[in-house]
């Protein structure tokens, strides 16, 4: 059954490449490799299988072994997040011993989760039956992550979307998507002449780019996706008018939009097809993407401003971190003449959608989602725990060695596995540099530990939009 | 990169590839560095890198290409990019008029944040698209005329003149530098020769126009 699902998705996959690569070729014989990315993840590949966007806990699909890959996985982090707790004593040791310790936790976790799998199901059924849902306690579940049946409901409660209180819950997205339907109909559906030229250029960009979000799912590839795409990314745009729109915040788009379909769309999501749905559930997809988009980037607002000021502090924190925890690989970048604005830009940019299997995204989001305001901080734990993934073979690396292994990491054949590891990890240097006071913020340095912190203030606060050169290439 | 000298080749030239968003530079980068082409690519955010090391008059040079992101928002970080960079490569989309009426734009750009000397190579991309043409070549070849650079339309996907445009900026800038490299052996016996593996600045170099010599 499975089997044939996926040789059928396979096949599906290839005709419509075929069929795009044939309309884009006509005729010509193309020299050298054309690459079509979507090869590069055989759908033979376990981890694509696993790729159950759409795949809901429906009573039909419950207990394939896919699910309980993906819960069990879930449960692996919750039982390892509190092990890492009790793992703190070793503060501040060599990261390769916390890593094998890290895995070797998540590994017998993974090994007894099964039973405990429907219990956490039924903690999460619970915080949500209640007339008032208890955010902390949701964030707390969701951090480990959100089965993915409840990741709609439990997004839209974290990001404070939809109402905590069950009573208000449903009128409260009714007034939000027809808020939004005012919006697009305001702004979105008008002629270009009732435009400005700036908002034709960033319509222009927009429409650019939408063809290019995401294009080694084919999902994507389809033309009333790219449209709704548009329609987001457009209207946020207009209503943020400090950013307006900026090239990555259209991957941001993309978990919103595979989560909040998968609530109407069933089965693999490169079997999804738009069109079967109305254009008023099109019309509620759009809007909660919409909405939690906008909440999730209200959170970093000078992230995406002239010069993107909010970036260029979280990758110089983010390079200070790595300093302190892995000083040798820190040391050698350095000396290699590696900025970390060189790789790290693009991470925050696109919150690491564009390093990882798009499959594993969701995952992560529950994260992100359950961090909340406390977000943009704690992503310079993930970036530092995601990178130091390859402490060992960063250090062999030559200055262009390490750029082009950067910007292309080999996590083709990641699974849930190695996320759960990054950010197992990331939790606990979190907390192993949180007990220090204000650690990142550097405000009150007093640990002797932490020589560096004062300097670390004084130079964050030298960064201004203006001083971008002390960012820039020191080696070239 | 006066830490760490490479002995495998004889130049090091960094050329930044800039222009607007979409026209193509990411695959006329992977063209030229990997003949790869990518139907599937993705927009460029802030910069991406590549070399290649190829012969130029007899010489080893290695091009280091920094491929940038061609939206505006960018321009704060990626024109920090520009320091350093000896050519700079401005790609515009044949069927895409604004793009080129943009180049002026990247033009000051360049004259903003980069060498005054910096050797420019103007490329209009997607030659393979005559059907959908929105700038004519003469068009292409007036405006390089005008400004001083070299000029080539290009197609990354069939592969055309893209391996010759980059010939056409690295032999220019070679020739630049040769040229300064004997005028200083000449101006002092003991001067410093720029040597192997060593970026060197085209500054204040004569005879900085169109068309170096171009070999195959």
């Amino acid at each position: 059954m499975k089997n044939s699902d996926n040789n059928s998705s396979l096949d599906s996959r290839i005709n419509q490449t075929l069929k795009n690569v044939q309309g884009l070729l006509k005729g010509r014989s193309i020299p050298g490799k054309v690459l079509l990315t979507r090869r590069a993840d055989p759908p033979e590949d376990p981890s694509l299988r696993s790729s159950t966007f759409g795949r809901s806990f429906s009573e039909n699909d419950a207990g394939t072994s896919d699910q309980m890959d993906m819960s069990k996985e879930a449960e692996a982090q919750g039982t390892s997040k509190q092990q890492n707790n009790n793992m703190t004593t070793n503060k501040l040791k060599p990261t390769n011993s916390n890593v094998e310790i890290t895995s070797k936790e998540v590994q017998k976790s993974v090994m007894g989760a099964r039973a405990t799998d429907s219990a956490r199901v039924m903690k999460f059924t619970k915080e949500l039956s209640g007339s008032t849902v208890t955010l902390e306690k949701l964030r707390e579940l969701a951090w480990s992550g959100v089965p993915p049946y409840m990741r709609p409901n439990i997004w839209r409660l974290l990001l404070g979307y939809a109402s905590p209180n069950s009573d208000r819950r449903e009128g409260v997205l009714r007034r939000k998507r027809l808020e939004y339907l005012d919006c697009v109909a305001q702004f979105y559906d008008i002629p270009d002449t009732e435009r400005s030229d700036d908002e034709i250029n960033m319509l222009r960009q927009i429409s650019v780019d939408c063809p290019r979000t995401v294009p080694d799912v084919i999902f994507f590839q389809q033309e009333q996706v790219q449209k709704s795409l548009e329609r987001i990314l457009y209207t946020w745009a207009i209503r943020h008018p400090a950013s307006g729109y900026v090239q990555g915040i259209n991957d941001l788009a993309t978990p919103f939009l595979v989560v909040f379909l998968s609530e109407h769309l069933e089965g693999d999501i490169h079997k999804w097809s738009i069109s079967d749905l109305s254009p008023d559930k099109i019309s509620n997809v759009e809007a909660d993407c919409y909405w939690c988009l906008s909440k999730l980037l209200d959170g970093m607002q000078d992230h995406y401003t002239f010069a993107q000021p909010g970036i260029q502090r979280l990758v110089f924190k983010l390079k200070e971190l790595v300093n302190r925890i892995d000083e040798p690989v820190s040391r050698h970048m350095e000396e290699q003449g590696l900025e970390f604005l060189q790789f790290a830009f693009r991470w925050f940019n696109c919150l690491l959608i564009r390093e990882i299997p798009f499959h594993l995204v969701t995952r992560l989001w529950d994260t992100y989602l359950a961090e909340g305001d406390a977000l943009p901080d704690f992503l310079i734990y993930i970036f530092a725990s995601f990178l130091l993934t390859w402490s060992e073979e960063l250090q062999k690396l030559d200055f262009q060695e390490l750029v082009m292994f950067l910007q292309h990491l080999p996590t083709q054949n990641w699974t849930h596995q190695e996320l759960e590891m990054v950010l197992s990890r990331a939790f606990m240097w979190h907390k192993d540099f949180s007990e220090i006071p204000n650690e990142v913020d550097g405000t009150t340095g007093t640990d002797s530990k932490v020589p560096s912190l004062r300097t670390f203030k004084y130079t964050v606060l030298q960064i201004s939009h203006d001083d971008l050169s002390i960012l820039s290439t020191g080696n070239l | 990169m006066a830490h760490r000298v490479d002995h495998e080749y004889d130049y090091l030239f960094k050329i930044v590839l800039i222009g607007d968003s979409g026209v193509g530079k990411s695959n006329i980068l992977s063209r030229f560095t990997r003949n790869e082409f990518c139907l599937e690519s993705k927009s460029t955010i802030g910069v991406e890198f590549a070399t290649r090391t190829l012969q130029v008059d007899g010489k080893t040079v290695k091009a280091q290409i920094w491929d940038t992101a061609g939206q505006e928002r960018y321009r704060a970080i990626t024109s920090a990019y520009y320091r350093g960079a000896v050519g700079a490569f401005l790609v515009y989309d044949i069927t895409k008029r604004q793009t080129f009426d943009n180049v002026q734009r990247w033009l000051r750009e360049l004259r903003d944040h980069a060498d005054s000397n910096i050797v420019i190579m103007m490329a209009g991309n997607k030659s393979d698209l005559n059907h959908l043409r929105a700038v004519q070549e003469e068009d292409g070849h007036a405006l390089a005329e005008k400004e001083g650079l070299s000029f080539l339309e290009t197609s990354a996907l069939e592969a055309t003149n893209i391996e010759k445009a980059f010939q056409t900026i690295l032999t220019e800038i070679y020739h630049i530098i040769s040229k300064k490299t004997l005028a200083a052996q000449e101006a002092a016996a003991n001067s410093t020769v720029p040597g192997q593996g060593t970026t060197i600045n085209v500054a204040d170099a004569s005879g900085n126009t169109k068309k170096g010599c171009c070999s195959t």
